[in-house]
């Protein structure tokens, strides 16, 4: 059965919302958005739920055709996320390694985590350092000059002060903006996704 | 800008993650500018890491290691 939704003028999540009710009924789905965002939640609620897809743009609207098998289609799976345009992506840095367990490996591995932030298609909005995380933000950490790069392609760089003032390397902060615990937990709160490496 | 033109950069590739581990140590301590990068996707696909540098310092750097490790492999990034 073929379907049609018109889901222009509707805010995130509902376009998604109603393409996924859809996807029960109906094995062909032609939706009508008006925004990349909704573009974007759809083709991937297709894309983990099995469905092929095809998108034009028509005028200053998408329509997205969907074709999948409704019989199988119950409920998307659950590694699927609506992301809604909110504050994007932040990055929390906790510490200056990466993972648990041996500390020499984990300092490599964050060094070749940062530098692979730079080269990601889809930069986070914000990345918060605390606690010995703030290392990675001081001059010598190997990894400043990566963080200068995000810093200035526009991504917000928050580095807990108290926690520079501890390990006193506050003459080596030379990116990012000192912060505080009310904006660090503001923009963690406010993230359509954490990741915390 | 300065319209200077970006730096040609080489990898070093160790058979292990504790090989550029050592490699790093030794280099920094001789304060060699290097960075940690992934190795690249287009050399390996395995989730590996490797020390990149600019061109200008290929031939300090293998002098320097040259005498602690058996297998290194420079590349032109």
């Amino acid at each position: 059965m073929k379907c049609e939704i018109d889901a222009r003028g509707l805010a995130c999540p509902q376009p998604v919302v109603l393409t996924k009710n859809k996807m029960k009924e109906c094995n062909h789905i032609e939706i009508t958005v008006d925004n990349e965002t909704a573009l974007e939640n759809i083709k991937r609620l297709a894309g983990s739920s099995g469905w092929s897809y095809e998108d034009t743009v028509s005028g200053s609207n998408y329509i997205i055709t969907l074709k999948g098998d409704n019989t199988k289609t119950t409920d998307a799976p659950a590694e699927f996320m609506t992301s809604c345009s909110g504050e994007g992506t932040v990055i929390s840095f906790s510490s200056d390694k990466m993972g648990k367990g041996d500390d020499e490996l984990g300092s490599i591995l964050m060094k070749a985590f940062v530098h692979t932030i730079t080269t990601l298609d889809s930069l986070p909005s914000a990345i918060v350092f605390y606690n010995s995380g703030v290392m990675l933000a001081a001059d010598g950490s190997g990894v400043a000059d990566d963080l200068n790069v995000l810093n200035k392609k526009g991504v917000q760089l928050l580095i807990c002060g108290t926690c520079v003032n501890y390990f006193k390397i506050g003459d080596k902060i030379k990116t990012g903006t000192i912060s505080n615990m009310f904006d660090i937990l503001n923009t963690l709160s406010k993230a359509t996704r954490i990741i915390n490496p | 800008m300065t319209g200077a033109a970006e730096p040609v950069y080489f990898v070093l590739l160790f058979p292990s993650v504790s090989h550029v581990m050592k490699a790093e140590k030794i280099l920094l301590k001789e304060e060699i500018p290097i960075k940690i990068i992934p190795v690249p996707k287009t050399i390996s696909s395995d989730c590996g890491v490797c020390i990149r540098f600019e061109e200008k310092l290929v031939k300090k750097i293998k002098s320097i290691l040259e005498n602690h490790f058996e297998t290194m492999e420079f590349r032109k990034l």
